[in-house]
Parts: C-alpha cells; structure tokens; sequence
C-alpha cells in the first residue's frame, strides 16, 4: 500500500510551472500638467489616414529632427485620454531600416487631458540629426453612423472627425493628411479656409488629401477640427469580446482550438422593423447590405472537425470547404439571422489540427516548442475590429518553464509591443487532469484584423514524468481496486467455532 | 536567441505522438479488451498470485486504454 500511496502523493505535488517573460502592462507616472520637452522638431509629416474599413487606420511617417544640445532618445507621442484607450496595434519603426524590428513604446498615464506612447529610440539621436519614423496604429469605434438610423436596404455614411493639424508634442514644420475612402461618394466633408492657398482638400477619386500645411508657427497641439461623411454600405463589424483557446494535446497528438465571440453591428441601427421578404430580395439581388450575412473564415490547411455552435446550439447554416492538405481550408458562417446596426450575436466555433505541425522538440531533452497564429478570426473586406482578446494557451498537464513571443516581421504584426500584452500563468482541469494543465493566457485590447498574420511562439518543459501522469493515475486507481477485491475477497465470513 | 529561432533551428524535429490519430481507437479498444479478459480471469481466482500476474497488466491496459480510447473519440486529454 505504501507505494501506491507514494505514487499518488508524487503525482499530486504541484509542479513549479515558473515563467520568466511574463508581462503586465503598466503605464508610467507623469505630474499632472505635463508637457514633453523639446528637443525635437517634425521637419515634415505626412498621415495616411486609411478608411476602408469598419475601423480608422493610420501611419504616419514623420522626419524628426533633433533640436536640443544633448543626444535625445524619447519621443512622445500624443493622444486625447478619450481616444488613447481605443488606439491599437501601436507600432514605430525606422522608416529606412523596417528590418531592425518595432521600437520599445510605453505608456504614460493621463495628463492634462492626454495620454502619451513613449518612443525609446534604439541609439539616441545626435543633435541636429534626423530620423524618419513610421507610426502606424488603428483605432476602434471611431467611426459614427449618420443618419443613426436607416431603412433596412438604404445606403449607410459613416464619418470620421479628426483634426487637420496631426496632433504632436513638438512643433511641425510641414505636414499632410492623405484619407482614403471606401468609394468616391463622399457627400459631405469641411472645406479649411485660410490653411493653405488653393482648395483643400484636393480630391481625386477616393482619396482627400487636406495639405500640405506651413505649420511651423503653429503652436503644437492646436487642433482644426474636420468631418468628413462618407458612404459605408457594410457591416461595421466590432467583437466586443474574443476568447480564444488553444488546447495541446500529447497524447492525442491534436491541436484544439476554439473561439467563443460576442460580436456586435456598430452600423446605423434599423429605423423600422425588420422585413424578411425585403430581406429575402435584397440577398437575392445580392445587394450591398449593412447588415452582416455572411462571415468567411479561412482556417489553416490541415484543420478537421470544424463546429459552430450558438446560445441556441448547433448552427447548420453553414458550410465548410475542407483544403487538400495543403491549401487553406475555408469556413462560411451564416449566422443564425442578419446582424443589423446594433444588434449583437454570440457563437463558438472551432477545429482540430494536426499537432505535428505546430510542435517541435527542441534542444533539451524535455523541451517543446508551439508556434500558433495569436489570432485568426473572420476575414472580411470591411475589416474587424476587437475590443478585448484573450489568448488561453493550453498546454499539457505539468508543463513548466512556459516562454512567449510573439514574431516581428518586416512589417506591423498588428500588434502591440509585447510589454503592452498581459501574460499570465494559471491551472485549468478537465478530463482525466490531477493538477490541471498549465494556462498561457494573453490578454490585449483593441485589436484588429490587421494582427491576423501574427505568431505566437511559445517554449516549455514537459518530462516523460509529466507525461505518463495520466495513465499512471488511473493504473494506481484501478490497482487499488483490484488490491482492494483481494483483500475484502479474504476477510473470512464464515459463521463457525472460533 | 529569439524563440522564433528556437523553433526555426528545431524544423528537423517535429512532434510525433506515441500513436498517430489514426491508430488510437484500435489501440484503445485492443488495450480495454486485454483489461477486461484479464479482469474477468482475475475474478475467477482472486489469489495473490494472481493480483500480480493479472491484476497489474489489467491496471497498466487499462491505464493506456483509457487515455488513447478517450483520445479517439475526440476528447484530446
């Protein structure tokens, strides 16, 4: 009895699962009528403002001079407090040298009515030396429909306000802003007087361009606010809340992974009841629609077993084109009904996929290395965007040592730095677990499709010990069972002279 | 060394599990049916003797079985 006693003991003592890279975002301390100094100055700045889709995307390249005695490293960033919590995807690079990977940013908190990104130059910049930056960032829930409500086949405006002079801490020389538009019918947009000579914005076909603007007695931070109004017949599609788990299995040699979504329509909301029939027509024209019909999710090659599931159950409206192996596989959702302007809808999907080709061993005799897309998600024309995403990845039961990166490329990953990203570690139980397994999860804010490409790499330890703690469990059960048989089978019952 | 590298140095050696998904339900099957026979032959003479020559295979098929058994019907533990 001894050793099985041992043996249950050993397999029940917790295991260290010890990280070393795990992050909690902060934001840091700033006096509250902060001002950054100014050291240095934008010889000139051109905004690319991107309106295609459901959200605002922006990259900003800027030549930044050093104006100050001393080399200088720090260059702030700002953004009004309201705004600041919806900016995503925030990313700055050496415009002439994409290759050297993001800049460290950090965050401050609020003052005086703005939130600043602080940008740590790899090598301080000397005095009277230049460096050109891309800032590229999105951001959420910007975008507001006009009129708010609209008849079920109508056409749909969005617009977008923003300030002509492209908010900065130092004072700009030069500067433009570039908008792109959806489509060419943008009924409504301000006109500036007295900016520049000539009109602005100059339009041709889609794009707006307001500028350039001599700018370099402007006194930084002041603002000359523009609207532009413009036709966005398409779901503004916002996931308010995105959990996504990724589930290792050894033993099974599978990769599960499942979504659970709360998605939302932040498009004009509908001014009457809705209409099937006029509904039914619409779908059959195939007319532009601000409702969401369809959603179209590429899944992986290799991925079996896919399901989508709502708060009701099973959703059959929905077909599944399997790859060959080594295409992308494709998912089509139709949700249960149409989502219209304010209307919500929740659902799961998920698949399963070959571990082999997301697992590699590594160097060390126990140690394992996970490389899986951080998100993947609807890929749709109008774009998606994600309040809040939490990444569980979750590894085998006694996993320990858990690393995380998530891969810089070229370009923006659609992602945040990584000190913007809260990691931690938990345990989670489910079938056949002791100790539970170890949980990666990652939580970000304010995402969007743009980080569909984005990889998450992540190391740890996994013994055979570790391993075979399943199957040993349930051996120990059932060897006591039979000991136990044996036992009670001995105890002698019989009634007789003793 | 970033762990991107980590995993590009280690292309050579992909993860194989023990028994590949196609071959788990038979091994399960095949390993609950050695634990029950050798359950049921254990129940006909519960000696000492026999715990240990047909209990403990018993416990150890059914140890495996089970786990490859509920990895073949979907649930990947």
């Amino acid at each position: 009895m001894r050793f099985f006693t041992a043996t249950v003991l050993g397999l029940l003592v917790p295991s260290l699962a010890t990280a070393s890279n795990l992050t909690t975002p902060y934001q840091i301390a700033v006096p509250a009528d902060f001002k950054p100094p100014q050291v240095f100055r934008n010889t000139n700045l051109v905004r690319n403002t991107n309106l295609e889709k459901g959200y605002v995307r922006e990259t900003i390249n800027v030549v930044v001079e050093n104006i100050d005695k001393q080399p200088q490293s720090q260059y702030y960033i700002p953004f009004s407090s309201e705004v600041f919590d919806r900016v995503g995807g925030f990313e700055v690079r050496d415009k002439k040298a994409p290759e050297k990977g993001r800049f460290q940013v950090e965050v401050t908190e609020p003052s005086s009515g703005n939130q600043y990104f602080v940008v740590h130059l790899s090598e301080p910049l000397a005095p009277k030396a230049q460096v050109t930056l891309g800032i590229s960032y999105s951001i959420l829930a910007a975008l507001s429909p006009l009129p708010a409500t609209i008849k079920q086949n109508d056409q749909q405006f969005l617009t977008y306000t923003f300030s002509a002079y492209t908010p900065s801490a130092y004072q700009t020389v030069t500067q433009k802003t570039k908008l792109k538009f959806p489509n060419a019918n943008v009924p409504d947009y301000t006109s500036t007087a007295g900016l520049k000579s000539g009109a602005d914005p100059e339009r041709k076909g889609a794009t707006y361009t307001y500028g350039p603007y001599d700018t370099a007695k402007v006194t930084p931070g002041t603002e000359y606010p523009i609207t532009v109004r413009y036709e966005f017949t398409n779901p503004v599609i916002a996931v308010t809340r995105l959990e996504r788990d990724i589930e290792v299995s050894h033993w099974g040699g599978n990769l599960a992974t499942e979504e659970r979504y709360w998605l939302r329509n932040n498009g004009s909301k509908l001014a009457n009841h809705f209409s099937r029939v006029e509904w039914t027509f619409a779908n059959y024209q195939k007319a532009p629609s601000s409702a969401v019909r369809e959603l179209a999710y590429p899944l992986q090659p290799g991925s079996v077993d896919p399901y989508f599931i709502d708060d009701i159950g099973n959703v059959s409206t929905s077909r599944y084109r399997p790859g060959n192996g080594k295409t992308a596989a494709n998912l089509e959702l139709k949700p249960r009904y149409p989502i219209f302007g304010g209307w919500n809808y929740s659902f799961k999907v998920g698949w399963n996929s070959d571990l082999s080709r997301f697992l590699r061993k590594g160097a060390g005799a126990d140690s394992h290395i996970l490389k899986v897309p951080f998100l993947q998600g609807p890929k749709m024309s109008e774009g998606v965007q994600y309040e809040h995403v939490v990444v569980r990845v979750i590894l085998p039961e006694g996993a320990k040592h858990v690393r995380f990166e998530t891969v810089e490329g070229l370009n923006s990953n659609g992602l945040p730095g990584s000190n913007q990203i809260h990691a931690s570690l938990s345990g989670f139980k489910t079938y056949m677990d002791t100790l539970g397994r170890t949980t990666l999860t990652l939580e970000v804010d304010s995402l969007t499709d743009e980080a569909r490409d984005a990889q998450l790499v992540v190391t740890y330890e996994h013994s055979l010990t570790d391993a075979l703690r399943k199957p040993l469990t349930i051996i120990a059960g059932v060897i006591t069972l039979f000991v136990a048989t044996w036992a009670i089978g001995n105890i002698d019952t019989s009634i007789k002279k003793r | 060394m970033s762990l991107n590298e980590v995993w590009e140095a280690a292309s050579a050696a992909p993860f194989h599990p023990v028994v590949s998904k196609d071959g788990q339900f038979a091994v399960g099957f095949n390993l609950l049916l050695v634990a029950v026979v050798l359950t049921g032959l254990f129940g006909l003479n519960r000696s000492f003797g026999n715990l240990l020559t047909l209990g403990v295979p018993a416990s150890l098929a059914f140890g495996f079985g089970a786990v490859f058994m509920i990895c073949a019907v979907g649930v990947y533990v």
